[in-house]
Formats: structure tokens, C-alpha cells, sequence
């Protein structure tokens, strides 16, 4: 009984050292590609992959949810007399939380899903060890381009979301709901902060590289066969949802540290 | 007898030996597949390594290239150690190797002529495009596959596959190059081409070849060296003429092609089952 729980934890500890070990290897590899003019197509390629086509899908998310934001808190503030200040609720929500969050979490089912399986049948299909074999080193050949294209990527597809969102929760509490547009707005404006905005984007280069780093990892990992593929996905998923969360949590005290400590500066400054 | 003259030839080749196995142990789980294997492949030679299904020859030969890494033993690559290198290390020495995957393992994402395309790329820099278009024209003439540039893998047939990946492995004009299994798949003419190919990239470049192959019509016209493998150990090892008369039973099964006393009791016993004892699905 020990022994196998013994063995587990050997293992478990055995996996965390090799992740990270391909993390680090992969932050490497970044560099040295982000420093090589030639590896550029490569990142071009897998950025048309990876962002472009996710923009219809990360904004369909964002409107949704700033629609469904709107209704629910609508009948909390209206029934205080507050429903001015809904812009306020609406905003700093998707802007903080909600937007990045959720576009990292569509992106690790779309993205996620799709680098695993992609190198998990190249790894089966021996197409891994060929490129080794032909004296590449596959993470900066495969997992580089990739981990690059996703960090460079989300962010943006971030302000996708955020932008859908903002216009999906006015349209409803707007023309929806009848509340006025111009106390709307500026309701929303004294209560949003750039620096809100901005970390909330900025949280989308950590999303994006835990992303690709995860389903690269498991698509390096995966066991033989169809079923094995398939399993590396579900798992690459899983881990990365996990990771989102635990990340945003971490990120959230860094940045409101970083912000408790600069920010009163900031009158200094301007 | 033919154990103490087996261990004469595999010394003398130790002061010329390019690639050299020592030792080598190589487990999956509880399955040992190489079994305290030693094996120096002399330089500008053609070695051949022949053994049933199963046995480990593609497990040796990725040895070779360290894709897979010894249990225990070691891996030299021209007097250096190869075997406990990193992957980045090992990129370097890799670009002197080509490497035929049994299973051709090309790029299914890119066509033809940039399968080929791929070592060259990743090593030069290319300027002159149209000379490169012509380096892919003459390795694929080679194959026999020119006119084939812009084919995917998926839309070819598996011997078509098969010399697409041949023409990849050559593509650096390495100074060894290890083929697993080149032949198998392909109609005995063209299995012939393949011969007449590994003969002259060893005769005009001097390349270090190393065949996997069951293919004994092949084995017997490329060969310098033949290395039979049974059960992790290698059982034999000489040139053609030793081989053709070695003593040992299963060497001459094996070249012989003849089914073994073992195998066919098993046949002979599934003649007797009767199928009836399974009852038939519509019995209810
Ligand atoms: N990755 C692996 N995991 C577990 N076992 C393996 C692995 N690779 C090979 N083996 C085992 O090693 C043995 C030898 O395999 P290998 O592929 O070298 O055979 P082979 O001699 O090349 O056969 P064939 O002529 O059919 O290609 C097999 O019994 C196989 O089960
Ligand atoms: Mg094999």
C-alpha cells in the first residue's frame, strides 16, 4: 500500500521534473528563435493557425458574455435604484476577469486541442524522431513557433473578447434594457482604469504561453496509438484549464501588489 | 568454432570503427530486447543486420543515431561518446547521419519536394532557389519519384512513401547513413534500384552504411558485413561466404527462409481445434 502510494509520488514528482525541464527547454528555444529572422515564417504560419482563426469564436464569447452580464446584474442594481452604474459592474468584470479568462479557456480547448493532437500523431508517426534525426532540434523546430505564436496571440485575442464584450453588455443594457447611454459610458469610464485593462491583457502573454507550453508537452509525451492521442488531449485540456485558474489567481495578487506599491505614483508622473 | 572466429572479425574492426556499440543493455519494462550487444561498423563499409521479426533490429539501429538511449552500454560516434549527450549536443553530430525510418516517417504536413527540401533547409541557407528545385529533381530521380514535387505524403502508396524517405536521408549527402529496411515494400525491380543505390553512394562517396533488412537477395549483394540477431545477441557475424555457411541452426533457418520444428508443431496442433466449440451466433 506504501509502496504504491510510495511509487505514485515518485512518478508525480518524476513528470513535474520533466515538464519542467521542456518548459525550460521551451523558454530557451523562444529565445533563440525570437532572435533568428529566419524562424519568422515559421511563427508567421503558426500565428495564422492559431489567432486568426480563433477570432470569430473568442468573439462570439466575449458578446455573450457582456449580454448575459448585463441581464443578471441588471436586476440586482435596478432593484437598489442603481442600475446607472451598471456599466461599471460590466466592464471591470470582463476587462479584469472575464474576458481574459474565458478567451484563455476557449483558447486551450481550440488551440490546446489542436497542438497536442498535431504533435502527439507526429510524435506516434515517428515524424519526432525524424526531425531529430535529421539534426533539428524539434523544440525549437516545433515547440518555439508555436509557444511564440500563442503568447504573441492571445493578448490581442484578449482585446477581442474584452471589445465584444464591452459592446455586447452596452447593446443590451442600452437598447435592451433603456438605461441611459451617456450615464452608461461615463459611469463606465470613472470606473475603469487603464491599468485594469491592462492587466487583464497582460495576463493573456502568461495564459498563452502556459497554453502552448502544456499541449506541446503533452503532444511530446503522448503513448501510441489513436487512443493515445486522444487521451493527451483530454489531459493537455485539463491541465491547461487548471493552470488558467491557479495562474489568474497568482496573477492577481502580483499585479495588485504591483499596483498597491506604483500606482499612487502615477499622479506624480502625469 | 564459428563463436571464437565471430569474435576475431568484430576486433579487427575496432581500429577503423566509426560508430561503435559497447555493451549496450536495452530494457521496455521487463523486456530485454538488447541483450550486452557490442558492435563496431568500420568506416566506408556496408554492414548488414538481419534477425527474425521482432527481434531488435530497429531498436540497434536507432542505437546508432542515440534515439532510443542504452539501459547500460555506450555509443561512440567516431571515438566520442554519443550516448549521454542532450538532445542539442546530439543535433550537431546528427547532421553527418541519415536515417531511414522503417516506418518512412515523413512529414505529412508538407509535400514531397519539401519533405526533401527539410535537412537542406534546416542546415543552409538557401539563395539559389532553382538550384535547389534541381537538388530535389535529382534526389527524386534517384527514387525514381521525379514529376512526384507536389504529391503529399497521404496520396502516395507505401513503397512510393518509402522512397521519398529514402531520398530525405540522403538528401545532406551524409557521411553514414543507416537504412531500416529499404526494401521491404517495393517490387524486386525496384528493390534492385535501391541495392544499386546503397552500392554507389558507399562506392563514389565512401558512406558508412548500416542495412536492416530480411531481405536476403539484398543482404548478399550489398553486404561486406552480415550480422544476424537472435533473441538480444548478436549469433553471427561475417561477411556473405561466412554467413551462407555458418553452423548454427538458426542462422541457416533464417537464410534458408525455412519454417522451424516449434513452429510448425504449433500449426500442426491448431489443424486439430475444432471450430465447434464455438457455438454460432444465431444459436439462440
Ligand atoms: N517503444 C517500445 N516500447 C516497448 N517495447 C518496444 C518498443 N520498441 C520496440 N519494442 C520491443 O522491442 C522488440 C524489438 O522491436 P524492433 O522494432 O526492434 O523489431 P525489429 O527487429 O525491427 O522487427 P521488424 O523486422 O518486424 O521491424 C519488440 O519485441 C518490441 O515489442
Ligand atoms: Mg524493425
Amino acid at each position: 500500500m506504501i509502496g504504491i502510494i510510495g511509487a505514485k509520488a515518485v512518478r508525480g514528482v518524476n513528470s513535474v521534473g520533466q515538464f519542467g525541464r521542456f518548459a525550460w527547454q521551451a523558454f530557451g528555444a523562444c529565445l533563440w528563435s525570437s532572435l533568428r529572422t529566419g524562424t519568422y515564417p515559421l511563427i508567421w504560419a503558426q500565428m495564422n493557425i492559431i489567432g486568426v482563426k480563433s477570432v470569430p469564436v473568442i468573439m462570439i464569447t466575449g458578446a455573450f458574455v457582456g449580454m448575459t452580464l448585463a441581464v443578471q446584474a441588471y436586476g440586482q442594481l435596478a432593484g437598489m435604484g442603481l442600475e446607472e452604474h451598471l456599466g461599471v459592474l460590466i466592464n471591470i468584470s470582463v476587462v479584469k476577469e472575464l474576458g481574459p479568462v474565458l478567451a484563455a479557456v476557449m483558447l486551450a480547448g481550440r488551440v490546446g486541442g489542436a497542438l497536442t493532437a498535431e504533435l502527439g500523431t507526429m510524435n506516434v508517426t515517428e515524424q519526432i524522431d525524424a526531425v531529430k534525426s535529421m539534426g533539428t532540434d524539434p523544440i525549437r523546430y516545433l515547440v518555439a513557433p508555436r509557444v511564440l505564436a500563442c503568447l504573441l496571440l492571445t493578448p490581442f485575442l484578449i482585446i477581442y473578447a474584452d471589445l465584444l464584450g464591452i459592446i455586447g453588455g452596452a447593446f443590451v443594457s442600452i437598447v435592451q434594457l433603456g438605461i441611459n447611454g451617456r450615464a452608461y459610458w461615463e459611469f463606465s469610464a470613472s470606473g475603469v482604469e487603464l491599468w485594469d485593462v491592462t492587466v487583464g491583457v497582460m495576463k493573456g502573454f502568461f495564459f498563452g504561453a502556459a497554453i502552448a507550453v502544456i499541449s506541446c508537452y503533452k503532444g511530446f509525451t503522448c503513448k501510441e496509438g489513436a487512443q493515445g492521442v486522444g487521451q493527451a488531449c483530454t489531459e493537455a485540456f485539463v491541465a491547461s484549464f487548471i493552470t488558467i485558474l491557479a495562474l489568474d489567481f497568482a496573477l492577481v495578487v502580483i499585479f495588485k501588489a504591483i499596483y498597491d506599491t506604483f500606482w499612487p505614483f502615477k499622479s506624480l508622473v502625469a | 568454432m564459428a563463436e571464437s572466429e565471430d569474435k576475431k572479425q568484430e576486433q579487427g574492426g575496432q581500429s577503423d570503427g566509426v560508430l561503435e556499440i559497447k555493451n549496450v543493455t536495452k530494457r521496455f519494462g521487463p523486456h530485454v530486447v538488447l541483450d550486452d550487444v557490442s558492435l563496431t561498423i568500420e568506416k566506408g563499409k556496408t554492414t548488414v543486420v538481419i534477425g527474425p521479426s521482432g527481434c531488435g533490429k530497429t531498436v540497434l539501429i536507432k542505437h546508432l543515431i542515440v534515439l532510443l538511449r542504452p539501459n547500460a552500454g555506450e555509443v561512440y560516434f567516431k571515438k566520442q561518446r554519443i550516448d549521454h549527450l542532450s538532445e542539442s549536443e546530439l543535433s550537431k553530430i546528427r547532421t553527418h547521419y541519415g536515417f531511414l525510418f522503417q516506418g518512412g516517417a515523413l512529414f505529412d504536413s508538407l509535400s514531397v519536394a519539401e519533405n526533401i527540401m527539410f535537412p537542406i533547409r534546416q542546415h543552409y541557407k538557401i539563395t539559389n532557389w532553382s538550384e535547389a528545385e534541381e537538388v530535389v529533381k535529382t534526389k527524386l530521380a534517384m527514387v525514381g519519384l521525379d514529376g512526384f514535387q507536389n504529391y503529399y505524403p497521404a496520396n502516395l502508396s507505401g513503397g512510393q512513401r518509402k522512397r521519398v524517405a529514402l531520398a530525405r536521408a540522403v538528401a545532406l549527402n551524409p557521411e553514414v547513413i543507416l537504412y531500416d529496411e529499404p526494401t521491404t515494400g517495393l517490387d524486386p525491380i525496384r528493390s534492385d534500384v535501391i541495392n544499386e543505390l546503397v552500392l554507389k553512394l558507399q562506392r563514389e562517396l565512401g558512406v558508412t552504411t548500416v542495412v536492416v533488412t530480411h531481405d536476403m537477395t539484398s543482404a548478399y549483394k550489398i553486404a561486406d558485413r552480415i550480422i544476424m540477431l537472435h533473441n538480444g545477441k548478436i549469433v553471427a557475424d561475417g561477411d556473405a561466404e561466412h554467413i551462407r555457411d555458418h553452423p548454427h541452426p538458426v542462422v541457416q533457418q533464417f537464410i534458408n527462409g525455412q519454417v522451424g520444428e516449434d513452429d510448425l508443431a504449433v500449426l500442426r496442433m491448431s489443424g486439430t481445434i475444432s471450430q465447434a466449440q464455438f457455438l454460432p451466433r444465431d444459436f439462440e
